[in-house]
């Protein structure tokens, strides 16, 4: 298959989402992308389009009301609705840098592997400059921890970085009908069927797919 | 995620206020509310009925279903049967609590109903426990929780997923080990009882 | 015994999981020591097996594994015990902001501090990166918003309170308001207003 024309064709599907979707609709996106990122054990690809979007509306809407009565109701209303939006990128981001920091030797690698292969990237410009920068920070303070060392200090720790387990469970939704997911490794009969709007807990191993593809959203 | 957000979720929840004020439409990013006309009802969202009613701007007008007949009925079906009901609201605990707190004043019988959630609340979550120790005796790697709301799953958390994924990791044969001539693959795992209804 | 210092480094993690200790900065030279140490016998063992003609070996093979081991572990409670430290930093880092209370900033050595800085530098670089209208301060906004009002009972003639929002209040003794939280704590700790609990 052709990596980089069936990205082309993605990239455009994303696109022409963004171009349908309502506010209603976007702050919906963004709302379950939140809820998906605090329940995944690793990370998942940065959702641009929304965090813009989201954050775009919101300036636009405090210019809007820049000029209305401080107590008026509208503007209370407003401001409520605005710190809302903002609480949910807030944490969203939050809970995405808290990940970055505690596998950033392995997300690091897998964003590596990804560049490599021509595949999306997982981190925004900012996380992916971010990750880099923190990375060298601890390498530096171990460095410098270990600078009494005769000869070469070990960096022998590099080697076994902490990584994510995606074999932990999760609870998820079906957004639609899934055929023959594998519940367990060592028996590939061992299947199960969701239909849409069912709700089950498994290993995330099992559904991560799903989940990037918008199958199962997580609970 | 904690106890807070899934509140904060559940507060997007639409209810009917009956407003004591007059505006036109205020076009919110999420969509339209209002007009409000005083004395007539309109749909809002609940963060946003709590904050009119904690201003005394508006009386809330109680779900159709949170009402003593409907609750106890609710109540008696969680009782009789096995498996979990479908809940009147994806969101009733929270809901409930948010309006009791706020605005007990528009809900006839508000305490009742606050005993009747609370009773339907203690069935589901006894029923939540004995499925749940079922599902780690019998180490299963899936089940269905079909009706279960957010709230009473987080209630799970972070116990029960930590558990089953502690269980599986245990499961697991050891790294660098040949684990057909160690263990007998049928003691390893335990194919017949994979599925289970929570 | 080897690595007990190296342990009980690691415990002093433990003890006190949320807070700064002082840097222990005798325990990890203490500790340094003993890893060079090790690291020379090891050294010169090595050479000495390698001088001898073969066949007539002592076999000091079994002491330099165990050195060895000892080395790692030592390396790696030493690893531990700065790596919990540094996501200590940044747990204050969040709470504190970027710079530290004096009381805290003694606990660090030199390079903690240094590594604190840096942490903050390209914490406040990615929070200014993000959207397109000068970022996002993420510091904020820890927990889901909340209409925060509540109930109070004046409880002398204070006079008027001006709010956030420009409004005025007549605060006389008796009257009851519904206010801003955040805006009435100092006067409920002064004793001016009293929390009415539902």
């Amino acid at each position: 298959m052709d990596d980089i024309s069936s990205e082309d064709i993605l990239l455009e599907e994303d696109e022409s989402e963004m171009m349908h979707l309502t506010p209603a609709q976007l702050v919906d996106r963004m709302q379950e992308t939140w809820i998906n990122e605090i329940r995944a054990p690793e990370i998942l690809p940065y959702k641009y389009e929304y965090v813009e979007c989201l954050l775009e509306h919101i300036n636009s809407m405090e210019e809007n009301i820049e000029t209305l009565q401080t107590a008026s109701l509208v503007k209370v209303v407003h401001q409520l609705e605005i710190d809302r939006f903002r609480y949910i990128i807030a944490s969203y981001l939050r809970t995405r840098l808290e990940k970055i920091e505690l596998h950033v030797f392995h997300i690091l690698k897998e964003e590596d592997t990804r560049i490599e292969k021509n595949e999306l990237p997982y981190l925004s410009d900012g996380e992916l400059q971010f990750a880099q920068e923190y990375k060298n920070s601890i390498e530096q303070h171990f460095q410098s921890v270990l600078s009494f060392w005769p000869g070469m200090p070990p960096d022998d720790w590099k080697n076994n970085p902490v990584v994510p387990n995606l074999d932990s469970f999760v609870f998820l939704k079906s957004k639609e009908n899934v055929e023959g997911v594998i519940i367990d490794d060592s028996d590939e009969n061992d299947i199960v069927d969701l239909k849409e709007g069912s709700q089950v807990i498994l290993s995330y191993s099992k559904i991560a797919d799903l989940l990037k593809n918008d199958k199962v959203s997580l609970l | 995620m904690n106890p807070d957000d899934i509140e904060f979720i559940a507060e997007n929840e639409l209810v009917q206020v009956i407003s004591n004020f007059n505006s036109p439409v205020i076009a919110l990013i999420k969509g339209n509310v209002g007009p409000f006309r005083a004395g007539l009802t309109t749909h809002v969202p609940l963060w946003l009925a709590v904050n009119l009613r904690q201003r005394r701007q508006c009386k809330i007008v109680p779900p159709s279903w949170m009402n003593v007949d409907d609750l106890e009925e609710c109540k008696t079906r969680e009782k009789n049967l096995r498996i979990f009901t479908k809940m009147p609201s994806d969101h009733y605990i929270e809901v409930a609590k948010l309006l009791l707190d706020c605005s007990s004043d528009d809900i006839p019988q508000a305490d009742e109903i606050r005993t009747i959630i609370k009773d339907i609340w203690d069935i589901r979550m006894a029923k939540i426990r004995n499925s749940v120790n079922s599902l780690i005796k019998n180490s299963s790697s899936f089940a269905a929780l079909d009706n279960l709301t957010m709230f009473e799953i987080n209630s799970m958390m972070p116990l029960v997923p930590a558990c089953l994924s502690q269980i599986m990791r245990l499961k697991k044969p050891p790294r660098g080990l040949n684990t057909q001539s160690q263990f007998p693959s049928s003691i390893l795992i335990n194919t017949t009882n994979t599925t289970n209804s929570l | 015994m080897l690595g007990e210092k190296a342990y009980s480094l690691v415990k002093e993690l433990e003890d006190r999981q949320c807070e700064i200790l002082p840097y222990n900065t005798d325990l990890v030279t203490e500790i340094a020591t003993e890893i060079v140490h090790l690291y020379d016998q090891n050294h010169q063992d090595v050479r000495l097996e390698d001088s001898r003609t073969p066949g007539t070996s002592t076999n000091l093979m079994p002491t330099v594994r165990m050195r060895h081991a000892a080395i790692q572990r030592n390396q790696r409670c030493l690893l531990a015990y700065h790596y919990n430290r540094l996501r200590l930093l940044r747990q204050m880092r969040w709470e504190f902001g970027s710079i530290l209370p004096t009381e805290l900033k003694e606990n660090l050595s030199a390079a903690e501090n240094g590594w604190f800085n840096k942490y903050s530098t390209i914490l406040g670089k990615y929070m200014r990166s993000i959207g397109e209208n000068g970022g996002l301060n993420l510091a904020v906004d820890l927990k889901p918003p909340k209409a925060l009002f509540i109930e109070v009972r004046c409880l002398v003639d204070y006079g008027k309170l001006e709010l956030n929002d420009g409004t005025n209040v007549l605060l006389k003794k008796n009257s009851q308001h519904f206010l801003p939280r955040s805006e009435c704590e100092e006067l409920i700790r002064r004793g001016i207003l009293q929390h009415i609990a539902n």
